[in-house]
């Protein structure tokens, strides 16, 4: 079988396997306040994510020599086979980012260019929703064969690592039907009534867990929202309003103050301390 | 027979309406379905969109207890849902991308048909019922979009029914019907609301049912490739495999749900006004590659948008109806039959340039 | 036992057929003829009832009770006045028929096979199903409840002036309009009234009993005290009993008067003791506070109606 397909088939049932497990520690991270892409969030992510992948990758791995290869691996076929494919990962993904990311931005402003000499030469009016897509079409198609063509060499790699084990393995005997049930029966626990308790008992753990995190109003709240019940006293809004009715009242005491000054020389500095006297109270209310 | 002094109390109820109802027999004939080829994670789709609309009914009845469906308190008390309601942003949430899941899922399980070749004889009748549901999902989605009655609800109608308004004859009959009006308000609301709440469930109830009894009637399709021996090899029945593989997959779903719900909580905007100032009315993301299409300038005018918007989708609504008619030939597996490869690919490469063209032309519009 | 089709049947001297249809009763669900084939060139059929089966040997052979020319007499069958199952639907009938000849198998999937694996398939998805279904309870009880127990509002209303009062132990009525938001429904303005009598020493003791009444919030601090010795006192305009609104009412057995309820008769006098009616316990008394100027103030608690004792609502 050809490394990428090889790759590929084990790829793809064990990155499903391990998917619905790693939602449920993402689900409980999100209750918890914390981005699982990011920070502290995703570095847990991560650590959950290695035992998961490993027996993931074991059972997956195997499913796939005895059903499609007929063979049957050595044990201890899923850390082994992990390891492999970590370490690669570790250097091919990062570099297929960078190569993907370049051929992007090369692309898009080489399509920019030519746009723009399109609509400089030939079709000046070019309206922006046909601008908008041909460009897309131009860079997403160089972009996306890109992309499929580093993803395939890094599934070819995938694949390449797992060859020594299918050497390795030994062939499996038996009818069509004997071969089917083997696999299958792989998926069956030795002692059923302790996994179901055991895993049954870790949801409802998780559960309760996930109960208590999860805030009971929005972590979102809309920004003009008015709360029903006095959730903010007196809340931002008045300090601005105090310090504005203030400034007013300041503002008319000037004017009033200028006023008695042109009209009343001396008399204005009495009226001054008067004004200043009586809007103190006032300030008082309205805290 | 066994012993009936040791059924304990639950198996005697049971045992009690089993004699008079059937009980066993019809579960035995419910779950005991052989599905040829062995089950499969790609027939999941199907119950997976079954549990989203359970879930969408439950999520929303219970916002029903507090939602109100008049101009006057339906933004207000949507808000109080999100802000003071106990857990209410998370049910409002899970309901708002419960509904971008299932269309989705729709295209999803559409697509497997599709490709599996499943729409052929004898299952003609069961992919029209089909493409029905996805009209009726689609209808879920424009309508339960305007209740909350912000402005981006708001707006997104407007321009919707207008879309609707270009169909020759009785689009003006039909944009005054969904209006209520001559233009949209207090009875659009209403409308709306009791399409979405009453009108579009039943009729998705019903037609899932009917959708569901016909493939018992015809049986699973199974796989394309294989031969018989294989097929028969790897045969099991319905309940408990592929019931397994379904509510992983519906778990799956879920999850990824609720985890959205905390990513992106719904957010309204301004309550919805006859003006809309600086905001640019767009529709749900599922429609935005129309919306996009129908900027190009080859569907700018009245016959244009009458093209873009009506003719164009009509007629590839229609072809999709026609399909089992016209292509007869029983070949299934997809990579003998390249003109359906291909145009699946091709659809599929065009609705996604058109919306991420729809998201890109944004910041074309600030 | 109930005949096999196709057995044979054989008369009191020889074989004359087999059985090749039977019919049964709709409603008592029992065989009442059996229809015989016969041997000879044209295969005619005979209904024979059920009664000449004098016994069966085996499955493959019955014994009837005529001999081979009382058979013959016999009526034919008439096809066009039956028929089959298949067509009509008779409930139950299945369940006390057994004359098949044989059953219609279809093989069991060999991944079926084995208990083990049917059971461990058939517990996980029960319990992934319930883990679906869980996490969703505590927030949707949580949901619904939200409105069903709100904190107690201990805001003071001023209902009037003790001016209005020139007599004691007499019930004057003081109408107050308060406002009423609920959610996020604009506040609205409903109209209260509250009963206030000015007591004589006699009329405190009989209400208080000697001791101040205190009034709680929803953590059980103390927000108010009654006085024992406080000469006003009010009580909430609604009945005990079931919420209707009393009046002060002079009749013939009471003619200086007592509190009257017109729905259901309850009367109390004016310390609110219960003379007569359906009424668990007292009238309710008021938080109540007056200052300087004689204006009067009430907290506006309402108990629930109907209940030996106080639980408060608002």
């Amino acid at each position: 079988m050809s490394n990428t397909k090889l790759g590929l088939l084990i790829f793809w049932p064990t990155f499903w396997t391990g998917f619905p497990i790693k939602l449920v520690v993402v689900l409980l991270l999100l209750a918890a306040h914390m981005h699982p892409w990011e920070g502290s969030g995703l570095f847990f992510l991560l650590l959950v994510s290695i035992p998961v992948d490993i027996w993931a990758l074991g059972l997956c791995a195997r499913t796939v020599f005895i059903d499609r290869l007929k063979i049957d691996p050595q044990p201890g076929l899923g850390p082994k086979l992990w390891i492999r494919w970590a370490i690669f990962s570790a250097v091919a993904l990062p570099v297929i980012k960078i190569v993907v990311s370049a051929v992007t931005e090369t692309a898009k402003s080489v399509v920019a260019s030519i746009i723009e000499s399109i609509k400089e030469h030939i079709y000046p009016t070019l309206p922006v929703a046909e601008q908008i897509s041909l460009e897309l079409v131009m860079w997403g198609s160089v972009a996306t064969v890109a992309l499929i063509v580093c993803l395939l060499g890094w599934l070819y790699g995938l694949g390449w690592l797992a060859q020594p084990f299918v050497r390795n393995a030994k062939p499996v005997h038996g009818t069509r039907d004997d071969q089917v049930k083997f696999w299958d029966g792989l998926r069956i626990p030795a002692d059923q009534p302790l996994l179901l308790t055991v895993f049954t008992g870790t949801g409802v753990v998780l559960v309760f867990i996930f109960w208590g995190l999860m805030p009971a109003t929005t972590p979102h709240p809309h920004d003009e929202y008015e709360y029903t019940f006095e959730k903010k006293e007196a809340g931002i809004v008045e300090p601005k309003k105090v310090l504005k009715e203030t400034e007013q009242v300041l503002a008319k005491a000037e004017l009033v103050v200028k006023k008695l000054q042109e009209e009343k020389g001396e008399s204005s500095e009495k009226t001054l301390e008067k004004n200043k006297a009586s809007m103190k109270p006032k300030q008082e209310d309205n805290k | 027979m066994q012993a009936p002094t040791q059924q304990n109390a639950f198996e005697k109820v049971v045992e009690f309406v089993d004699e008079r109802v059937g009980l066993k027999t019809i579960q035995a004939k419910m779950l005991n379905e052989p599905v040829p080829g062995g089950s499969r994670w790609a027939y999941a789709f199907g119950s997976v969109l079954l549990f989203i609309f359970i879930l969408q009914v439950v999520t929303g009845i219970l916002l029903m207890f507090y939602y109100v469906p008049s101009t006057d308190h339906a933004y207000a008390s949507t808000q109080y849902i999100i802000h003071e309601v106990d857990y209410g942003w998370f049910l409002l949430s899970y309901h708002f991308w419960g509904s971008s899941a299932m269309v989705v899922m729709v295209f999803a399980h559409m697509s497997q048909v599709f490709l599996w070749g499943a729409y052929k004889k004898p299952r003609e009748l069961i992919w029209l019922v089909g493409l029905a549901l996805f009209g009726i999902v689609m209808g879920f989605g424009f309508t339960g979009y305007l209740l909350p009655w912000d402005q981006r609800a708001y707006w997104a109608t407007v321009v919707g029914v207008e879309i609707m308004d270009k169909t020759p004859l009785v689009g003006d009959f039909i944009a005054r019907f969904l209006k209520g009006g001559p233009t949209p308000g207090q009875m659009t609301l209403s409308r709306f609301f009791v399409i979405h709440v009453m009108v579009l469930p039943a009729a998705l109830a019903g037609l899932a049912g009917l959708h569901i009894f016909l493939f018992r009637k015809a049986g699973p399709a199974g796989p394309f490739r294989g031969t018989p021996e294989e097929i028969k090899a790897k045969t099991d029945y319905f309940f408990p495999r592929q019931v397994w593989k379904d509510i992983i997959a519906m778990a799956t779903v879920f999850l990824i749900i609720c985890s959205l719900a905390f990513i992106e909580p719904v957010v309204l905007l301004e309550q919805a006004t006859p003006d809309p100032g600086d905001y640019h009315p767009e529709p749900e993301w599922y429609f935005l590659f129309l919306f996009q299409l129908l900027r190009l300038k080859i569907f700018g005018g009245e016959f244009g948008q009458f093209l873009g918007a009506m003719a164009i989708p009509g007629a590839f609504m229609a072809f999709l109806a026609a399909l089992p008619f016209l292509d007869t030939s029983p070949e299934r597996n997809i990579f003998k039959r390249p003109v359906a490869l291909i145009g699946w690919t091709v659809i599929m490469i065009f609705i996604l340039v058109f919306t991420v063209s729809a998201i890109i032309n944004r910041e074309f519009l600030d | 036992m109930q005949p096999k089709l196709t057995a044979k049947a054989v008369c009191t001297d020889k074989e004359v057929g087999k059985i090749s249809k039977v019919i049964v009763d709709p409603l008592s669900h029992e065989i009442s003829h059996v229809v015989i084939r016969e041997w000879n060139g044209e295969g005619t059929e005979r209904q024979v009832p059920i009664g000449q089966v004098q016994e069966m040997v085996n499955e493959e052979e019955v014994i009837l009770r005529c001999s081979s020319e009382d058979f013959a007499r016999f009526p034919l069958l008439e096809r066009s006045q039956y028929v089959g199952i298949k067509e009509v639907e008779i409930a139950h009938l299945e369940d006390h028929l057994h004359v098949e000849p044989g059953e219609i198998l279809v093989p069991l999937p060999r991944l079926e096979q084995g208990v083990p694996r049917r059971t461990f398939f058939t517990n996980m998805t029960h319990a992934i199903g319930t883990l679906i279904a869980l996490p969703l309870i505590f927030p949707v009880l949580k949901y619904l409840m939200k409105p069903m127990y709100k904190p107690y509002d201990n805001a003071w209303f001023p209902v009037g002036n003790i001016k209005k009062i020139n007599k004691e132990n007499i019930g004057f009525q003081f109408k107050f309009t308060r406002g009423f938001k609920e959610a996020f429904m604009p506040e609205q303005q409903i109209e209260k009234n509250i009963w206030v009598v000015k007591a004589t020493p006699e009329v405190q003791k009989a209400v208080y009993g000697g001791s101040d009444r205190r009034f709680f919030d929803d953590k059980g601090e103390v927000i108010w005290v009654n006085k024992s010795n406080s000469p006003f006192i009010g009580y909430s305009g609604k009945c005990p009993h079931l919420g209707c609104g009393y009046k002060w009412r002079k009749t013939k057995n009471f003619p200086d008067g007592v509190f009257l309820c017109p729905c259901h008769l309850s009367i109390y006098d004016e310390a609110g003791k219960v003379i007569d009616g359906p009424a668990p316990r007292p009238l309710d008394v008021l938080p109540m506070q007056i200052d300087a100027g004689g204006e009067i103030k009430i907290i506006d608690v309402e108990y629930k109606a109907g209940v030996n004792n106080q639980v408060r609502l608002l």
